[in-house]
């Protein structure tokens, strides 16, 4: 299966550069999760990839060339915004999309039904689309992206404003759409969703690629993580004058704790045992908001300025 | 028959043009699209499979979608019923009125000579009506015949013409001109006699009519052209404000529903643009064709004289220019509704942009109701933003001949053809552009 390159991705606008010099690639067969502070650029770059933005400098390549208009008919895009005629039947409307793809009116039709009937929707194909919730609004508008069978998948927080059960349902069609071959990329500032759902991450900053990779080896690599739990302790203050270690985050009485290659976890757990009963002494993996925040804030940066393309 | 060839020549040269913008226009759209930043190779040989081909159907998909949903809304089917309501009350209420064009029934009393009898039924075909003579007993019968409208006009003696209503009153009703056609030939037929001539003379001067007047439009009442010109003004004024509406709120609703972003990820910009001008204007021949048909049978129905017959000719040239002010103005529109991002920002563009609509209707409205067109009128004829208001009104007066409204055509298609490719660069740089208006400067400047 082909896969979306990005590279050397580039856009000014005056003197802000909303994407500078940004590379990566989405494989096919997982779900990628694109993730970034607000104003990293995330959505500069997903309408890049279907010509919503013009690039100053960069090209996008599927399976090898430079992307040109006809190849955009076999990729789907479900836009941060709502992108549905309000007026218009949601069955005609998914339709419509199915043909503005190329798809016949048959196909297009038995498309329609099938998808909105996967998403729960069958018996609402008449209804208009501002009568819908904005979660239902919200499965319209990805079965106006699936109704194709498109070969690549860009979601700009497809998972925002979804209910639970909502969650399950778009979760569950994303990774059946990555098993079945499929190029998924998806934008979310829920991380610990993005942990569960995607096999990939792209993290970006300021416009630049700060970390790519498997969910696995990112959240397996970098400094020890320690979580421990003393009883009666809410604070975690037995943990602050330890040498090489860093108080991460307190949670209920669960003390999270990063230590240094130098740190030794037994003068930790002698720490703990000195402060009360210890009910809990686990050694974890990064979390991918930990790894996401590590990297971002990683070396210091000034303040940005709020900017969205 | 006679009307049908003077249709041919404006049938010929629609036509061509039309071959002509449409040929040009498929060229422009088969240019590949300037694709936005991603540097372009030329694709590797064999690399793109059939499936991958730009399928040129998406102007139509889009132009379909767009009909559809016109056809089915709201506003579409209230604006077609209150166009028809207008238009079958004008052509009604003056038949209603008591005018019975088509027979006119004239009562004569005393005698009527031979020639004098065939010159008051030509009269009537002059009047658009045939004449049927009523012999009467007396005046008095004659005039309790027409109050009671079993005659229309009554001729007394050979000397007087009697109408029910003063002919002062309408007199671009059949009876009026009936009856002052007729005064005067009975007129002349008097004064000949009374001057002495031999029988031979008085009959060659009875049988003189008037030299042959050609002009574009058939011979006709000024007062019926004067009306056709009126409700033509009125429906191109009507309609093109409400259609130049459609397409700025459609192209605003897209934008500010987002959905644009999603239809620009398959769709290029011209062509989406070039759908949505086409969809409406398809709604505007529906709805434009649907009220001209129901004129034409109430008016036939009715046998009103005010569409009757003499003004194909007007209406055809209505309808042409409907369009052909639809083509140039919705293009501007369509990029004004890109510039705006909100609905409360449409009233600071939609009144400067309508401000030429509202001027040329101005200037040929007093023109029609005048019946005597100005100099600039006619100068407002041939400016593509002005002419599918002036030219349609002085092809109703038959102030036109074909040679000038085919120039006129010529010089509006040649303004639409540049009209849309400013405002197809102004809509593809400002319809992503969400948040404030665009600028003018900043949507006309290039990329």
């Amino acid at each position: 299966m082909p896969q979306l390159e990005l590279d050397g991705l580039t856009r000014r606008y005056g003197s802000l550069t909303a994407l500078d010099q940004l590379s990566f690639s989405v494989r096919p067969g997982h779900v990628t999760g694109f993730l970034g502070p607000n104003g990293a650029g995330k959505t500069t770059t997903m309408r890049a990839v279907f010509g919503l933005t013009a690039l100053d400098a960069g090209t996008i390549r599927w399976d090898g060339a430079p992307v040109r208009p006809p190849q955009r008919r076999r990729f789907g895009y479900l836009p941060e915004e709502r992108g549905l005629y309000p007026g218009m039947r949601i069955g005609e409307q998914v339709e419509y999309f199915g043909r503005l793809h190329g798809m016949s009116p048959a196909a297009a039709a038995a498309g329609a039904r099938a998808w909105l009937g996967r998403l729960g929707l069958g018996d609402r194909a008449a209804d208009k689309v501002e009568t819908l919730s904005q979660g239902n609004q919200q499965r319209v508008q990805l079965a106006v992206a699936l109704v194709y069978d498109p070969d690549l998948l860009i979601l700009d927080e497809p998972l925002s404003g979804l209910d639970p059960a909502g969650i399950d349902a778009m979760s569950e069609v994303l990774t059946e759409q990555a098993r079945a071959g499929k190029c998924v990329l998806l934008s979310s500032h829920q991380l610990d969703l993005v942990e569960n759902l995607c096999q990939s991450v792209v993290i970006i900053d300021h416009g630049r690629l700060v970390a790519s990779g498997n969910v696995d080896d990112l959240t397996t690599r970098g400094r020890r993580r320690l979580v421990v739990r003393v009883a009666g302790d809410r604070d975690g203050d037995w943990a602050r004058a330890l040498p090489g270690v860093t108080l991460s985050e307190v949670d209920a009485g669960a003390v999270r704790l990063v230590l240094e290659a130098t740190a030794d976890s037994q003068r930790v757990l002698g720490a703990a045992m000195a402060a009360g009963p210890v009910t809990e002494f686990t050694v974890r993996r990064r979390s991918l908001s930990e790894v996401f925040r590590e990297e971002v804030a990683g070396p210091t940066r000034p303040a940005r300025a709020e900017a969205r393309a | 028959m006679s009307e049908l060839g003077r249709l041919l020549p404006y049938v010929i040269i629609i036509a061509a043009l039309g071959f002509v913008v449409l040929r040009r226009h498929r060229r422009s759209g088969s240019r590949p699209r300037l694709d936005s930043g991603a540097l372009i190779r030329p694709p590797e040989p064999g690399a793109t499979p059939m499936r991958l081909l730009p399928l040129p159907g998406d102007v139509g998909l889009v132009a379909a979608r767009e009909l559809r949903e016109r056809l089915r809304g709201r506003a579409f089917r209230i604006g077609t019923l209150l166009i028809l309501a207008v238009i079958a009350a004008a052509i009604i209420i003056p038949a209603v009125r008591g005018d019975r064009a088509g027979v006119q029934q004239v009562g004569v009393v005393g005698t009527l000579s031979a020639p004098l009898r065939a010159a008051v039924v030509a009269d009537g075909t002059a009047a658009n009506a045939t004449v049927t003579l009523v012999a009467e007993a007396s005046q008095t019968a004659a005039e309790s015949d027409l109050r009671g409208g079993r005659i229309d006009v009554a001729i007394i003696n050979s000397a007087a013409v009697v109408t029910d209503k003063p002919v002062t009153a309408d007199p671009a009703s059949a009876t009026a001109q009936l009856a002052n056609a007729a005064a005067r030939t009975v007129a002349t037929a008097n004064a000949v006699r009374s001057a002495g001539l031999t029988p031979a003379q008085a009959a060659a001067l009875a049988a003189a009519r008037s030299a042959p007047v050609s002009s574009l439009q058939p011979a006709g009442a000024s007062g019926a052209q004067r009306t056709t010109s009126l409700i033509g003004l009125l429906l191109v004024f009507f309609l093109l404000t409400q259609y130049n509406t459609w397409t700025l709120i459609g192209v605003l609703e897209e934008k500010s529903s987002r959905v644009v972003e999603v239809l620009l990820a398959t769709v290029p910009a011209v062509r989406l643009l070039a759908g949505k001008v086409l969809g409406i204007g398809l709604t505007v021949f529906v709805q434009a064709g649907l009220a001209v048909v129901v004129a034409l049978s109430i008016a036939h129905a009715t046998h009103s004289d005010v569409l009757h017959g003499t003004t194909t000719l007007s209406i055809a040239a209505t309808l042409v220019w409907l369009v052909l002010g639809y083509a140039f103005y919705s293009w501007v529109y369509a990029a004004a509704g890109a510039m705006v991002s909100r609905q409360d920002q449409v009233q600071s563009l939609a009144f400067p942009l309508a401000l030429p609509v509202i001027f040329g209707y101005i200037v040929s409205l007093s023109a029609a109701t005048s019946g005597n067109p100005s100099l600039l009128v006619h100068v407002l004829a041939y400016l593509p933003p002005t002419a599918p208001l002036a030219m349609p009104t002085l092809v109703g007066l038959g102030a036109v001949s074909w040679w000038q409204f085919a120039a006129s055509a010529v010089i509006s298609l040649a303004g639409t053809v540049g009209v849309a490719r400013v405002a197809a660069g102004v809509y593809r740089r400002a319809i992503l552009q969400t948040g404030r208006r665009v600028r003018l400067r900043e949507a006309l400047a290039r990329n």
